[in-house]
């Protein structure tokens, strides 16, 4: 009998539990919550510091001069099983190689390894580099080694996300501008109209946040004619992503457009309207080499590329002005650009304008 | 039919308590409803329904197989590196189902010959998998997997909808329901669950017996990994992190004692069927991400406690006779 009671009580539990869920759907609400996330993240944010700049304006206020000593730099990266990572190690490679530095990159195993990490930069203090360019896993996991480093003297950068609020400067795309660009693209190609979707990754990190937050935000501060559908979140997986937009497609055929916080996850959704023969947009954000190629076969509508590449040679031109003590501001914004089927074989460099650094021996 | 009940009257529960979830989205969002949308939810528990079945014969022996995921992302990766390649795609699945036949076997030998536990020996694999799959890639994708072999699993019946892969996945499960509830093998792999002493005094090849189970959990995730790939047209390392707890959530709700020595093929079906309605459901009535992880925990520990609701019923019923 207990047991009998005890069940009805589990079912009633389970119906008022989903009951209470579906009362939650309330779009307003989800979106409130959502950009109080972003504002809780901590003190600083370097998409809406105020002292940001873009290098360009880095490079007019203090001259194209970067004088160079004689350097040793150590970079801390995440896993180079990821293409982004290993696309960032090479243009820490060419931009050393440029400007006659010494360097040392160490990289995590995987992306989880958040310990690996600290020791990896606690290593490479005590072995006496002049600056650390550091992209952390988590928000917090090298809080403790970039402390003892700025103890130690050396110049701590960090290089995309995770965040450091204890960094002397912060060297990045404005990941708010990737969302942005991104609506404002889908915008464009929908005349201002009808649904779209917004396909999440599980946050960890401050960038995929922003990234939601500035699609969302462009739609509102424009008075946009679209109406953000549906958001829900599908853990960076490529199949889960697919399964949620086949489910989205089949109950709204109408949905004109979903924005992917990444491209793997933008790759799967690909898949799914293909298969479900509607004309919707998809949208990523990263720019790998697979996007492209999808772009290229005219089934991704369009990614936004940050160029790890040229984002490298940026982070280490800053580091070394600031060496130089030179004024550097507490964010530099790297180039980024949203790449569609009409730029997609320029030369990256044409994108985003690149000039490369002028590289001086210091005095 | 009174013997159907009594036999399955667990999984039947499943299945009720399935309904009702529909009747509570259906009633939310009509959409639900849609034969569109069960057609989804019918693709979308493939994978998981694969996956399910294949680590429920490691759960019979009272072992687990913890590295179906691992083994999943390197049959994607071979496979669609061999039809990259330009090879006849029926063979490029042979080797898939091989790959997954070599990956179980090895986890077999890990659990009989060295007597390893069976969660550390599989979470040793899971890790020694996925960094096989990561060295072998270099962490690139593989893509442009050609249409030749996408379509042997993700073509459709003329236009119904109903695609080929759904049908691979009920055949499986039709296999995996004539061994265990119709042949010695079946009988072997209950009783090594059971009791392995006795099953072992009683004559049985317990090491066989064994070996059998982690093959097949191999075999069920290869083939599972020739879906993924099929239905995604690339393949990378990074494929299936964290499918072996949703894998082992299908097994359990749908009966599998994670003692060992119970569980039904329809069970997992059932269970993953459920784990597929609460998916897609929670989506058409659009729940917030965050809370469809509670909802589907609470409802995980729910349907394992039919486990016991069950007796209390077959009491009931006795009584008013």
């Amino acid at each position: 009998m207990k047991k009998r009671f005890l069940a009805v009580l589990m079912a009633a539990t389970m119906v008022v539990g989903l009951a209470a869920c579906g009362g939650s759907k309330n779009e307003a609400d989800s979106t409130a919550a959502g950009s109080e996330a972003v504002q809780e993240t901590g003190e600083f944010n370097p998409d809406q510091a105020e002292d940001a700049m873009s290098i360009e304006e880095v490079r007019e206020k203090n001259g194209e001069e970067v004088p160079v000593g004689d350097y040793k730099f150590g970079m801390v990266m995440k896993s180079l099983s990821n293409e982004f990572w290993r696309t960032l190690e090479e243009g820490y490679e060419a931009g050393a190689k440029e400007a006659g530095i010494k360097f040392d990159v160490q990289a995590t195993t995987d992306e989880g390894d958040e310990t690996g990490q600290q020791t990896m930069t606690e290593t490479l203090t005590s072995q006496g580099v002049d600056a650390l360019l550091m992209s952390p896993i988590s928000d917090s996991n090298l809080t403790s080694a970039v402390e003892s480093a700025n103890d130690a003297g050396v110049l701590t950068v960090n290089v995309n996300d995770g965040l450091i609020a204890k960094a002397n400067h912060y060297v990045g795309p404005n990941a708010f501008q990737n969302g942005l660009l991104a609506a404002e693209w889908i915008s464009n190609k929908l005349g201002d109209q009808g649904d779209v979707a917004i396909v999440v990754g599980m946050a960890k990190a401050f960038a995929a946040r922003e990234r939601t937050a500035g699609f969302k935000a462009w739609i509102e501060d424009n008075n946009s004619g679209m109406n953000i559908w549906a958001e829900q979140n599908a853990d960076w997986d490529r199949t889960k992503a697919k399964d949620l937009a086949a489910t989205w497609l089949t109950q709204n055929p109408d949905l004109k457009a979903i924005f992917c916080n990444n491209d793997d996850m933008a790759l799967g959704v690909v898949e799914a309207v293909e298969e479900a023969g509607t004309d919707t947009l998809v949208v990523g954000v990263d720019g790998i080499g697979e996007a492209y190629d999808s772009i290229r076969a005219g089934k991704l509508d369009a990614t936004v590329d940050s160029f790890p590449y040229y984002m490298a040679q940026v982070a280490i031109e800053c580091t070394l002005r600031s060496l130089a003590g030179q004024e550097l501001p507490s964010a530099v914004a790297t180039p980024q650009a949203l790449i569609s089927a009409e730029n997609v074989d320029q030369d990256a460099a044409t994108i985003i304008n690149w000039t490369a650094p002028k590289y001086v021996p210091a005095k | 039919m009174k013997a159907m009940y009594t036999k399955y009257k667990r999984e039947l529960l499943v299945l009720v308590a399935t309904i009702i979830l529909g009747v509570i989205f259906t009633v939310i969002n009509p959409m639900f409803l849609t034969w569109r949308n069960i057609l989804t939810v019918f693709q979308q528990m493939v994978l998981n329904g694969l996956l399910a079945v294949g680590i429920m014969f490691t759960i019979l022996t009272g072992g687990i197989d913890l590295s179906i995921g691992c083994t999943f992302a390197i049959v994607g990766i071979a496979v669609a590196t061999c039809c990259v390649g330009g090879m006849n795609p029926i063979i490029a699945i042979l080797i898939g189902l091989a790959v997954g036949i070599v990956l179980g076997c090895f986890n077999g030998f890990l659990v009989t010959n060295l007597k390893l536990q069976p969660f550390i020996a599989t979470l040793g694999t899971m890790s020694l998998y996925r960094g096989i799959a990561y060295v072998v890639t270099g962490g690139q994708p593989v893509t442009n997997v050609p249409d030749s072999f996408r379509n042997i699993f993700n073509g459709q019946i003329g236009s119904s909808g109903i695609r080929y892969y759904v049908i691979v996945m009920v055949i499986v499960f039709l296999l995996a329901h004539m061994i265990l509830a119709k042949t010695r093998t079946g009988d072997y792999l209950y009783a090594v669950g059971g009791n392995e002493e006795a099953a072992k005094l009683s004559g049985v090849n317990t090491r066989k017996t064994k070996y059998i189970a982690y093959i097949a959990s191999g075999l069920c995730t290869a083939v599972a990994g020739l879906v993924m790939l099929a239905s995604l047209g690339s393949a990378e390392a990074t494929a299936g992190i964290g499918y072996e707890t949703n894998a082992i959530a299908a097994a359990a709700i749908g009966g599998t004692s994670m003692a060992g020595g119970r569980g039904t093929a329809l069970g997992t079906f059932f269970g993953a069927f459920m784990l597929a309605v609460l998916k897609v459901g929670m989506v058409v009535i659009n729940v917030d991400s965050f809370w469809q992880y509670v909802v589907t925990g609470l409802i995980i520990i729910i349907a394992s406690y039919f486990e016991f609701i069950k007796d209390d019923i077959a009491a009931f019923m006795a009584k008013h006779k």
